[in-house]
């Protein structure tokens, strides 16, 4: 039963996440909680399917982050009601042009080429090596003379970046510095 | 309401690439099933990472052309794949001044004929003897190799995957035998000896010129003219007029029919870019593309659905990676492939499942 679900949603979910990243961008003023919202917008998709999978899973999507950027406006009543666009407008996102299914073609490789390109200069290394030249990790440790250790956490890093320069464009989720200590996540908008 | 993201994010990748690096065990399996199982949030954070992960793997088109160093920033995305299709929409130009580094390098071939390549090279050495009055030599490679060979005269040949060549040079003329496979003639200019290739029953004349003769499926033969001038002349018909191939001619030849084909030379040129080690596709059928990576892998590709055959295919690829070109073949097209044994068995997708 789990497995359906993680391919059905990689496929119809996680494929839109460009489009969705825009849309918490410019509907959330608090750019350090989009990525917060992202996660609980998938959760809800993903439980939701666990049940029935939706029919139109991007609809579904959009569906979920408008509801949930109301709950969240309601909740905390201080937000003034300008940190969101107008919650009756948003209805006009899923007209927004089809994003590229990140599945087609060229589109793709070139953000993926770009999010490489992005990367801090060991980590793009590693990446580079691991996932074009296709070398294991062992032999990428050897070669660059450092710990295995190392390379593996290059490629963590690695992963995680390439999934927000892929999705996120400029901005997205690229913690400020690569230090990964927590965010601050205190400010609320006013 | 959950842990922060990004808490759940790192640790996400942490597992990944744990088992990204290998030996990974049930044990291990099991203790992260366990953490996914913990929380959904776990699992789709770990899906995300997992799913560009993934995709990452089409990079590896555009390592065609690259050598194994890492590339500059920018640099690398201008291999011509990237050039051809999608320059234009590529005008942020972080790659200045990007001086293509592509010629002339094959690390990867390279790489391969030092060790596994075994050039079985079966009579050359002793043959040539300076004063020999007919000097002789013979070369093999193995599937997947490729080597340069320098003949007695100042001309080379390279040799593509699985290949055999025979020379023989005498005063008056100097004749090769292409056995099977592919070779790419540098021939020096001597016009007093005519360097002739014999294969499948025709003499493919030069004086001093650059050609490539191949040997296909099915008595297919194909010669590709890059410099000078070439003369095909069948054997087994001596009363047919040779044709004569200029510099941008490619002729392809079966059984009687020859059929030729005026190129402009860079085009003529492409042809050859396994000596690079890729091949370069603009909408080449999907059957002779697979042709292509056939010949340079022991993996063979089989196309089980005709109507995929007619597929085009765009692009730059690396011989020896027949696995990242079958993969991209999924993802772009509607194709499914299949291991059975020794080979690899494409088939059309069965029609997208409606998501209920």
């Amino acid at each position: 039963m789990g497995e359906p679900v993680d391919t059905w949603f990689a496929r119809e979910v996680l494929a839109h996440e460009q489009a969705l990243m825009r849309f918490l961008h410019r509907n959330w003023r608090d750019h350090d909680e989009v990525g917060d919202l992202r996660q609980e917008i998938y959760v809800r998709v993903y439980e939701a399917a666990m049940r029935q999978p939706p029919d139109s899973p991007k609809s579904f999507l959009f569906a979920t982050a408008r509801n949930l950027l109301a709950d969240r406006v309601r909740r905390q009543r201080i937000v003034s009601i300008t940190a969101v666009g107008d919650l009756e407008q948003l209805n006009v996102l899923q007209d927004e042009l089809d994003p590229p299914r990140w599945l087609g073609g060229r589109e793709a490789l070139t953000r993926l080429a770009r999010a490489l390109d992005r990367l801090p200069e060991r980590c793009r290394e590693v990446v580079w090596l691991r996932r074009v030249e296709d070398l294991p990790q062992k032999e990428i440790a050897r070669r660059l003379g450092i710990s295995e250790k190392t390379v593996e956490k290059h490629i963590a890093k690695g992963s995680r970046m390439m999934a927000d320069f892929f999705h996120g464009g400029t901005e997205a989720g690229a913690p400020p510095g690569h230090a990964h200590g927590e965010p601050a996540r205190i400010r609320k908008p006013t | 309401m959950n842990t922060d993201h990004r808490q759940i994010e790192r640790t996400a990748s942490m597992w990944l690439a744990r088992r990204d690096a290998g030996d990974w065990s049930d044990g291990q399996q099991a203790a992260l099933n366990a953490w996914l199982e913990e929380s959904i949030a776990h699992r789709v954070a770990f899906l995300r990472l997992e799913a560009t992960w993934n995709e990452t793997a089409r990079l590896q088109a555009f390592a065609a052309g690259c050598s194994e160093i890492v590339p500059a920033r920018g640099e690398w995305a201008q291999s011509p794949y990237f050039v051809s299709p999608i320059g234009a929409a590529h005008p942020d130009g972080h790659g200045r001044g990007t001086r293509q580094r592509r010629r002339r390098r094959w690390p990867l071939f390279a790489g391969i004929a030092a060790s596994l390549v075994a050039i079985a090279v079966v009579a050359a050495g002793l043959a040539w003897n300076n004063y020999a009055r007919v000097e002789t030599g013979a070369w093999h490679t193995l599937l997947g190799a490729q080597q340069v060979v320098r003949l007695p005269d100042g001309s080379t040949a390279t040799l593509g995957s699985d290949t055999g060549l025979r020379v023989a040079f005498s005063r008056s003329e100097r004749n090769l035998d292409l056995a099977r496979g592919e070779a790419f003639f540098d021939v020096a200019h001597d016009a007093a000896r005519p360097f002739v290739v014999h294969v499948e029953g025709y003499r493919v004349t030069a004086v001093g010129t650059r050609f490539d003769v191949r040997r296909g499926h099915d008595r297919k033969l194909r010669v590709v003219v890059t410099r000078g001038l070439v003369r095909l002349q069948s054997m087994i018909d001596p009363a047919r007029a040779a044709t004569m191939l200029p510099a941008g001619s490619i002729a392809m030849v079966v059984g009687d029919n020859v059929l030729v084909q005026q190129v402009p030379l860079d085009e003529a040129r492409e042809r050859l870019s396994w000596r690079d080690g890729y091949a370069v596709f603009h909408g080449t059928p999907l059957a002779e593309a697979v042709e292509e990576f056939n010949r340079y892998n022991p993996r063979k590709i089989v196309i089980a659905d005709h109507s995929l055959a007619a597929l085009r295919v765009g692009g730059n690829f690396r011989l020896d990676n027949s696995a990242a070109f079958v993969r991209l073949m999924q993802q772009v097209f509607p194709v499914q492939a299949e291991p059975h044994g020794d080979r690899i068995v494409l088939s059309r997708r069965a029609a997208a499942r409606a998501t209920r």
